[in-house]
């Protein structure tokens, strides 16, 4: 048995690949000399060991008050997550409800692995391409931020909602847009230059997020029948 | 130098000349895929005399999701976001090798704000990752408290992460050009309130693991790598410093600012458990002593120097690029045919694959009992391992 004890360790200076490097070396201690006497004193150092060691868990048993687990589901009023925290995406809107995005595929052509899936339209009345559906799947998403870190509009955002267990995987695709038609900042601009906004906004149709056509969310597959009508969150 | 190329086959055979004087009979466990002390899928072929180890067959391939042929059909930016996946415990390290490999590739200099948060976010990264294999050591020698400690103090940590980054474990942070986001207000004031608490907390595990009893009878002159078989097999990272070779990255070939800052390089003397053992909770204390000297002292300046939408084109060539993370040395050859935005072909050498090997090195005429600790001493990844 070596007479133990870890200690700080020996300072020491060596040459590596041409470099001088300060290296600290791990103490090793000493081996037991030979004798009863070292015997006895060697079962006195373990002992005295482990009793160090149950002085810490002690004091946590006892005295010291530090409870560091957090009660999660009972806490779901209070709990706070950070603000840069990457939850569910979020499509951004303006003070009138109307969202920031136009559907540029900046984010479709940088996500690595197609979890965004953009489909879009030509307005109307101004004739310029707008976002149809903004599809996002939560099931494949590896939460990268690079459509966040590509977005020219800061369109997208990070939510704080982070409980996306569900029964169904067809549930984790999402439309994220809660209108199809155009960006916030074509109907400001409408508003302003007096160029038909009541016809802009008329072209709006309301997308709902597992309603219209989302390849796997509420389409029938082979084998399994529709999900159903709106709102079929299963949490 | 030659060496005898030896098939599955080849090593599963009963060698004709047992070693024991008694008519013992040389017989195969298996240990995994599903073991908890190999901490992942790996499995472990064990040739066995009773309980005396004659060889360690490693069996790869159980989690295996072709990261590097991935890589090829994405752009660079895109690619940084896989490595999160291949060492999760070293996340930042991967992100930057690639990173590092494609500035120097284009040629782009990064400035210094860039490196200083990039070197610290590495360093609280290794300690993070040390913390946690100190709580799963003890818990593979048979101490369930050591586990429960080392993951309530990395959570102080990974709060860190969250703060400014968002995430906590695959993060996708240092990006080719810069880093992702600047730093949260309250970085620095969190971070030396971690830092102080870590500080305190390692002061606990020499009173709680280090000295104990069991511990030293465990991993003293158990599993015993030469130094020269370190060397042999690429042993890189801790298990070779204990081994008694001081070759850090961080030393011989800095990178990002280590070059200006002090700290020692932890080594062992014999290559034993409790070398590797104390090699890693002096580098938790080194790692404290760099961040401490780095945080006060962040330049301003722009974090991101390429625009995220652009396309980066790497010029036609072959280039390696390599880093000391908390486990060894991860190298990325990049191939670039010139003409895309994608890699021709990526291939990372990752210290964990290397490591591995060295556990026939060292558990070899042992128990089986001590197995154990030699698979957790050396801090094996495995996701790393297969990639």
């Amino acid at each position: 048995m070596n007479v133990f004890g870890s200690g700080p360790g020996i300072e020491r200076r060596v040459n590596v690949a041409n470099n001088d490097v300060d290296v600290i070396v791990a103490p090793r201690g000493s081996s037991r000399p030979p004798g009863i006497i070292s015997w006895f004193r060697s079962v006195a150092i373990a002992i005295r060991s482990l009793l160090t060691g149950m002085r810490v868990t002690a004091g946590y048993l006892f005295g010291r008050d530090k409870v560091v687990t957090q009660q999660y589901p009972e806490n779901r009023e209070t709990l706070e997550m950070n603000e840069r925290f990457r939850g569910r995406l979020k499509l951004t809107h303006d003070d009138n409800g109307y969202m920031n995005c136009n559907g540029c595929k900046f984010c479709e052509i940088a996500c690595p692995n197609q979890s965004i899936i953009i489909k879009d339209r030509r307005n109307p009345v101004n004739d310029k391409s707008e976002l149809d559906q903004f599809i996002w799947r939560l099931d494949t998403c590896t939460f990268c931020n690079a459509c966040i870190q590509v977005c020219p509009h800061d369109a997208l955002e990070w939510g704080q909602d982070f409980e996306g267990a569900v029964y169904d995987r067809r549930l984790l695709v999402y439309t994220l847009n809660s209108y199809a038609g155009p960006q916030a900042r074509l109907i400001e601009r409408a508003i302003k230059k007096d160029e038909q906004p009541e016809e802009l906004k008329a072209t709006i149709e309301p997308r709902s997020r597992y309603g219209t056509g989302v390849p796997l969310a509420g389409d029938e597959l082979p084998g399994v029948p529709a999900l159903g009508g709106e709102d079929k969150e299963s949490t | 130098m030659t060496a005898p190329i030896r098939t599955l086959d080849d090593r599963i055979r009963p060698s004709d000349t047992p070693d024991s004087p008694l008519d013992t009979q040389e017989y195969f466990i298996n240990m995994g895929p599903q073991h908890p002390a190999t901490h992942g899928v790996l499995r472990l072929m064990l040739k066995l005399d009773g309980e005396t180890i004659r060889e360690v067959i490693p069996v790869l391939g159980y989690i295996h999701r072709g990261i590097e042929k991935m890589g090829e059909a994405m752009t660079y930016r895109q690619f940084v976001h896989l490595t999160d996946r291949i060492d999760y415990l070293s996340a930042l390290v991967n992100n930057w090798v690639v990173a590092r490999g494609v500035e120097v590739a284009t040629g782009t200099e990064t400035n210094d704000r860039i490196e200083y948060i990039r070197t610290i976010f590495a360093e609280i990264e290794r300690i993070q990752s040390h913390m946690l294999w100190w709580g799963v050591l003890g818990m593979d020698l048979g101490a369930f408290t050591p586990f429960l400690y080392g993951f309530r103090d990395r959570e102080t940590l990974t709060d860190i992460f969250e703060e400014t980054i968002g995430c906590r474990l695959t993060m996708n942070y240092i990006q080719p050009g810069g880093v992702m986001h600047d730093l949260h207000p309250n970085f620095v004031k969190r971070t030396k309130a971690a830092l102080a608490y870590s500080k305190s907390k390692l002061h606990e595990y020499e009173e709680l693991l280090s000295g104990n009893v069991i511990l030293q009878e465990r991993t003293r002159d158990v599993g015993i790598l030469s130094a020269e078989d370190a060397v042999a097999l690429g042993v890189t990272g801790p298990p070779l410093r204990a081994s008694g070779v001081a070759y850090d990255l961080r030393k011989v070939e800095p990178y990002g600012v280590y070059d200006r800052v002090d700290f020692r390089t932890a080594v062992g003397s014999v290559g034993d458990c409790w070398d590797r053992y104390w090699v890693r909770v002096e580098e938790m204390r080194q790692s404290i002593h760099i961040v401490e000297q780095l945080i006060d002292n962040i330049p301003e300046g722009k974090t991101m120097l390429m625009k995220p939408a652009k396309k980066i084109v790497i010029p036609e060539g072959v280039y390696y690029n390599q880093m000391e993370t908390a486990r060894g040395i991860l190298g990325m050859v990049l191939v670039s045919d010139g003409t895309s935005d994608k890699p021709y072909r990526i291939h990372l050498r990752s210290p964990n694959f290397n490591n591995l090997w060295a556990l026939d090195a060292m558990s070899r005429g042992g128990r089986l009992g001590d197995l154990v600790a030699n698979v957790s001493s050396l801090d094996l990844v495995v996701p790393d391992i297969d990639r």
